[in-house]
């Protein structure tokens, strides 16, 4: 039986999508394509001329491998601080308390400021004589060091990028948990209640088996947004002391832009980028599997 | 509507678009980006504008038109647009840019125009080893505008709070530690060291690099010259300020040059190895500060050799510009002599023009005759595509001593070997 729907209208949505997809091509595919053809150009070279020399380079560069290390590192430390201390506030902000909607706008505050800018904040924060850290400390512990050293310092300087990057991100973990929590039935609790269940009990059984599926998207959503971090790293100590803080990011931007290797940072960004790729599996999967 | 009356319509619009299409570029003036990163800077940009107005008015058919960078991602923000094809028709950089951009093809070769100046006569107008670094490959990409040569700034006050004579700075690195050791009492620190990652601190480091006898490279340019005694004592003595010796104040990592000059603005640091403008912006830091009458200058304490670091600033006009004859007509007013004299008058930076730094202004200026006198000692490092790589080495290696990740002597062996890694050396 004819559907009654002309050429013309089965096709019309694709006219509808057609600027989007173009700005697509041009912003993402478009780059995405000159980087893969860099990085197997000869260094210096042009036309089509194919080598894989940068990625076989990349795999013998110890920088490479320690700062694939670092990343490692500072990607699982801060979806651990944006964990815990997203779900701690979100538990925190979902009870009925006074003041609820001005408390769950302060704790949205870091994630409005962009990263350049908490970066800049943190290193004068943390600066050993103008910054307020150590005179706020010495409050309480008055025998603490007055021009204490934080990212001078080799063992503190990477705790302290992992701090302030925990500080600036945890509200986008806290919002999705804090959106789960909410569409939690409140019978679920009522009845565990009724049922003899403790509140750390309700929490293991009710809260977060209910929230299993956001944590995950969460967290998947956490890790490539942190895998990418790059302004406030760069802004807090630019990679030191020496390379102890440098991360994956800062190291293709200057490799780039101030060692002027395109090739071979293009070779370091497409093997970030299946990093990448492998790590938001879950989150594709997953989000595949909820349609 | 009839199909007479659309189709005349239609040819009307053709006709109308087609006037505008073709009388347009010729009604409008050419515009020519003059792009720096001294736009939102004062007093740099009152020089600046004072030019911009100036062309503007007596060339009506050029408009100069700002354009921003900043100073810390200039040469990004050149590459990107670059690779579009879309630079500014004038860019501002200083010389460990020229051989990066050349070797790419970004810049406009400057041979035609100065042969048609009159080719060496018009040159020789200009300090001959400042426009080295605008030569790369035979072909010439630049005239300097500027030379920025490096020497000790010093609080006299202090220097007589410590019981030192104001009139006898140090002039080497052994009484310069001494001085310092004196003049760090509480709160108070000998001297402010650069040790954050940017080229400010080469500028401060390779005097007593220099100085010791060290050299970055053998003189073919092709291998590390890092694995000498001279090139580690030169290293030890710039970081062994801080880590041993203690003059320095904490968290000389995070330390760019801007915080240095706001340190010694705030008279909680007593010399510092500085720039010419540098008095200017204590200044501006800290207007109470007398700068004037407590800060005096001298030359670098280098040490064996007499040796002071320079920064030469340039423009470059883009191998892309649309407009060439237009972009070099700015490009020359900018370097003139008045307009150079004008700019020392402003913001108090000294030109690369022969003519201008033997002006009366700047011989008998209190700092700038000091700084003035440390161009013939001045000295960069190697001009070559590898530096960068080379260099961030050395960076890293001056941040590994200072916080204590390496000694001198391990953190100097690793930046030996990176070097002769970024040069091919097997």
């Amino acid at each position: 039986m004819p559907s009654g729907r002309t050429w013309h209208d089965r096709h019309l949505g694709y006219v509808f999508v057609l600027p989007a997809t173009l700005m697509l091509v041009a912003v993402l595919v478009f780059p995405a394509f000159i980087t893969l053809k860099l990085s197997v150009t000869p260094e210096g070279g042009s036309g089509w001329g194919l080598t894989l020399l940068h990625y076989q380079k990349a795999f013998r560069d110890p920088v490479l491998l320690q700062t694939f290390k670092n990343t490692f590192a500072f990607v699982a430390w801060s979806m651990a601080g944006h964990f815990v201390l997203g779900l701690a506030l979100a538990l925190a902000l979902n009870q009925a308390l006074p003041g609820q909607t001005f408390f769950r706008l302060i704790a949205l505050i870091p994630w409005t400021i962009p990263d350049v800018v908490a970066g800049i904040i943190f290193r004068w924060v943390l600066n050993p004589i103008h910054g307020a850290l150590n005179p706020l400390i010495r409050m309480v512990i008055p025998s603490f060091p007055a021009e204490f050293q934080w990212l001078s310092s080799p063992t503190l300087a990477f705790p302290s990028v992992i701090f302030a990057n925990v500080w600036r991100g945890y509200p986008l973990v806290m919002v999705m948990l804090l959106a789960g929590l909410m569409a939690i039935p409140r019978e679920l609790y009522e009845a565990a209640a009724v049922d003899g269940a403790g509140k750390l009990r309700r929490f293991f059984h009710v809260t977060l088996p209910g929230l299993s599926t956001i944590i995950l998207i969460a967290l998947a959503l956490d890790m490539v947004w942190e895998f990418r971090r790059f302004a406030l790293v760069l802004a807090m100590t630019g990679g030191g002391p020496g390379t102890l803080t440098e991360v994956l990011s800062t190291l293709v931007y200057k490799t780039y832009f101030q060692f002027f290797t395109f090739e071979y940072a293009s070779a370091m960004a497409i093997m970030m980028s299946a990093v990448l790729f492998v790590l938001s599996l879950p989150y594709i999967i997953l989000v595949g599997r909820e349609r | 509507m009839t199909r007479d009356n659309r189709r005349s319509i239609v040819g009307a619009l053709i006709l109308g678009l087609a006037v505008v299409f073709l009388a347009g570029p010729a009604a409008a003036q050419v515009k020519i980006r003059f792009q720096t990163w001294h736009w939102g800077e004062k007093p740099v940009v009152n020089a600046l504008e004072a030019y911009q107005q100036e062309f503007n008015k007596a060339n009506p058919g050029i408009e100069v038109v700002r354009d921003e960078s900043r100073y810390a991602d200039k040469e990004t923000v050149y590459t990107a647009t670059s690779q579009a094809k879309a630079a500014a028709d004038i860019a501002h950089f200083l010389h460990r840019a020229i051989p990066l951009f050349a070797e790419r093809g970004y810049l406009m070769d400057l041979t035609p125009f100065i042969e048609r100046e009159g080719g060496q006569k018009f040159l020789a107008q200009w300090d001959q080893h400042a426009l080295e670094t605008c030569k790369y490959k035979g072909k010439i990409y630049c005239i300097n505008d500027y030379v920025n040569p490096l020497a000790l700034l010093y609080n006299t006050q202090h220097f007589k709070e410590a019981g030192l004579d104001p009139n006898k700075p140090p002039t080497n690195p052994a009484e310069l530690l001494d001085m310092a050791k004196k003049l760090t009492r509480s709160g108070r620190y000998g001297i402010g060291l650069i040790g954050s990652r940017q080229e400010g601190l080469f500028m401060r480091f390779n005097p007593f690099f220099w100085g010791a006898g060290a050299e970055y490279l053998t003189p073919d340019n092709k291998r590390s010259a890092l694995d000498t005694p001279e090139a580690l004592e030169g290293f030890r003595t710039y970081v062994e300020l801080f880590t041993k010796h203690k003059v320095v104040p904490p968290g000389v990592i995070e330390q760019g040059a801007q915080e240095v000059r706001t340190q010694v603005a705030h008279e909680k640091v007593s010399m510092e190895i500085g720039v010419i403008q540098a008095p200017l912006i204590y200044k501006a830091i800290n207007p109470n500060m007398k700068v004037d009458e407590v800060m005096a200058a001298a030359a670098i304490p280098s040490g064996k050799k007499r040796v002071s670091s320079v920064e030469y600033g340039m423009r470059v006009i883009s191998a892309f510009t649309k407009n060439p004859e237009e972009a070099w007509k700015v490009y020359k007013g900018w370097i003139s002599r008045d307009v150079q004299l004008r700019n020392f008058k402003i913001y108090g930076v000294m030109s690369a023009r022969l003519d201008v730094k033997s002006a009366p202004e700047i011989a008998n200026h209190k700092f700038a005759k000091v700084f003035a006198a440390q161009g013939p000692y001045g000295k960069i490092e190697p001009l070559i595509p590898e530096w960068p790589k080379i260099g961030d080495a050395m960076i890293t290696a001056v941040q590994e001593g200072f916080s204590g990740v390496k000694t001198s002597e391990q953190a100097l062996k690793d930046v030996h070997i990176a070097t002769n890694r970024a040069l091919g050396v097997q």
